[in-house]
């Protein structure tokens, strides 16, 4: 139990500092040059990026080697570490409903993040109440007057999806059943009415919406057998929005996604000294560490490396980061 | 799906219908199969990937419908009365039909399907032959005469069922049946189609049984086989234990036969695999019980006189 509390409380190394330090280090090392921090952090990003998207690729690889059986289990079980960092990427969000049975992918405006890869598209099978609220009753009461929650079946422990503002789906947990038109939520956040809502048993989530290509999904809903049907749905994506079918699935956070979202920015930030060297100061509120994990370091910095060589015109710079992940890539 | 409590089972935990889970164990769902067959036959490392799901619920039902047309003796019975127009309206999810019986007095009395046909569509013919046609170039159509004959109860039957004074006691109590019917005529009865019952003839494209007038006002049980699909509704499908393992074998042979750049011999496996666990259901499900067996053989020492 201690050592559950140590690897909360523990902060972890700033890694972004060493892979700067480590990039200055060599740079200077035979006066190649100089980078920027906004230069650095610019290299950076696209490093982490580059590095993020071979994750992917690397995974598929693997999987092929323990197809053709070239690859073991326990400690050489190599997939095992790709799928724990590409997870560590993974968010589950529901979706903001646009119309009708249109939401949009995730978004950082959405649900906070933009996404890489849909993974999952899951719908509640069953809407228990939904409505639109007609009062309001100190933030975490729903209140409708016309609703009839006891006689829906609403319980203590159900999720309750309301769109607050800007179509951004909140989820509340219900805490008390007060009457048929009053529900106690777990945060007071409700403080207008007006809000479209939804009330779903947890463990109705469990219909996965089926990915189903634009040149296939007309044939899908005129097939008798396989037309989608809530217990199996499907979607299309057009654009930035997906099309869920069967065309009844219209309801106010009903779908919800699991998706490997975009590391976030990486930004060295410092204080500024006059006439001085700018010092690393992570208590900026912009300061964002990289996501990935510390063995990354290395190919992090033969990256970064690459970037400034071409941006500062040094060749040994560009080759020496090539010739670094090179060295990388054939220990893996 | 998770296991029941007893509670549940009996009673539907208090719910109403209290009776919906009764032999439910005897099944699993649809729901159920798809699940299994994605989580353990699909995936990286095994034959079947990358393959749709839609794929994987279109061969379970396909596989499911096969076994329903013979495999699983789950026959439905609809009992309706047959009213002025003579007529049966198949359900809406008959496939194919077993028996027909008229229930009556108490007893089930199977039905014998006429082999002369009894309904037809007719043209509207003026005086010299020449046929009327509507505005879109459709022909006219009218009531034919065999229809309306067979419900007026004019039609002559080949059966024994109609116009004849013989089955008729009022008819034989006047004494007059003779000079009409049979004399010198019958030697011997035809029993093919020898029968008392009324008769009927399935019209499958008309979606309906016409039976012959004898039939106004009873009561019909009509015994068939529906595909179990239950009418679209996906989480009411379901397949018998027994054929579980069929299910999956079925499923795995359809994608691996009809996928690009799979080895003969592993297709060949699959569908090696796919038959002989039908057979295994099949055999498991006949049912061949020693008490059953006995009773059938105790028949055998029975005198017929």
């Amino acid at each position: 139990m201690a050592s559950f509390f140590l690897l909360i409380f523990v902060k972890k190394k700033p890694m972004i500092n060493s892979v700067r330090n480590t990039v200055l280090a060599i740079l200077n090392k035979n006066n190649y040059g100089y980078i920027s921090p906004s230069d650095f952090n610019l290299f950076a990003k696209q490093a982490q990026l580059d590095i993020f998207d071979e994750y992917f690729l690397g995974y598929n690889s693997q999987i092929n080697k323990e197809n053709s059986r070239v690859s073991g289990t326990g400690y050489a079980d190599i997939t095992k570490g790709y799928e724990e960092v590409i997870d560590t990427f993974s968010v589950t969000s529901s979706l903001s409903k646009l119309y009708d049975n249109t939401y949009s992918v995730p978004t950082s405006a959405t649900t906070g993040h933009e996404y890489y890869l849909l993974n999952k598209i899951l719908i509640y099978s069953n809407v228990t109440s939904s409505g639109v609220t007609t009062g309001i009753n100190g933030g975490n009461f729903l209140v409708d007057s016309t609703a009839t929650f006891q006689t829906d079946g609403v319980s203590v422990g159900d999720v309750v999806s309301v769109v607050i503002s800007n179509s951004v789906v909140t989820n509340f947990k219900v805490v008390a059943v007060t009457s048929q038109t009053s529900l106690q939520v777990n945060i007071a956040s409700l403080t207008s009415f007006g809000l479209s809502y939804s009330v779903y048993k947890p463990s109705n989530l469990k219909n996965e919406a089926e990915f189903v290509h634009n040149n296939k999904i007309t044939m899908l809903n005129k097939s008798m057998l396989t037309a989608p049907t809530t217990t199996y749905p499907a979607y299309n994506q057009e654009g930035l929005s997906l099309t869920l079918h069967p065309s009844t699935i219209t309801d106010v956070g009903r779908v919800v996604s699991q998706y490997i979202r975009y590391p976030k920015d990486p930004k060295w930030t410092y204080i500024s000294l006059t006439g001085g060297e700018p010092i690393f100061d992570q208590s900026q509120s912009d300061y964002q560490d990289f996501e990935l994990p510390i063995d990354d370091g290395n190919n992090l910095v033969a990256r970064i490396l690459q970037y400034t060589g071409v941006s500062i015109r040094e060749g040994d710079v560009y080759k020496f980061g090539a010739t670094l992940e090179q060295q990388e890539t054939q220990e893996q | 799906m998770a296991y029941l409590s007893q509670y549940q089972y009996y009673e539907n935990g208090g719910a109403a219908p209290t009776d919906a889970n009764w032999g439910s164990y005897q099944y699993v769902s649809l729901e159920d199969v798809v699940n299994n067959f994605q989580l353990m036959y699909t995936g990286n490392h095994s034959l079947v990937n990358n393959e749709e799901r839609y794929k994987i619920l279109f061969h379970a039902k396909r596989a499911i419908q096969e076994l329903n047309y013979d495999a699983f003796k789950e026959i439905k019975a609809l009992e309706l009365t047959v009213y002025d127009n003579l007529t049966f309206v198949l359900p809406s999810d008959y496939v194919n039909w077993v028996r027909l019986s008229l229930y009556k007095d108490g007893w089930l009395r199977p039905l014998n399907e006429n082999i002369q046909v009894n309904s037809a569509v007719s043209y509207l013919q003026s005086n010299t032959g020449t046929l009327s046609f509507n505005g879109d170039g459709t022909v006219v159509t009218d009531a034919s005469t065999l229809d309306t004959e067979r419900k007026s109860g004019q039609q002559n039957s080949i059966y024994l069922n109609q116009n004849n004074a013989q089955d008729d006691a009022s008819e034989n109590s006047e004494a007059n049946w003779y000079s009409d019917y049979s004399i010198g005529a019958r030697y011997g009865l035809n029993t093919e189609t020898a029968n008392a019952n009324p008769t009927y003839r399935i019209d499958k494209k008309a979606g309906v049984i016409n039976f012959d007038s004898t039939m106004l006002n009873e009561n019909c049980v009509l015994e068939y086989i529906s595909d179990g699909m239950e009418g679209g509704n996906d989480s009411l499908v379901t397949v018998n234990k027994l054929f579980e393992e069929y299910i999956y074998a079925a499923i795995k042979y359809e994608i691996l036969n009809s996928k690009f750049n799979v080895q003969e011999y592993v297709v060949n496996r699959a569908r090696k695999d796919k038959s002989s666990l039908l057979r295994n259901a099949k055999i498991r499900l006949s049912n061949i019980h020693p008490g059953r067996l006995l009773m059938n053989l105790r028949g055998q020492n029975k005198w017929i006189k």
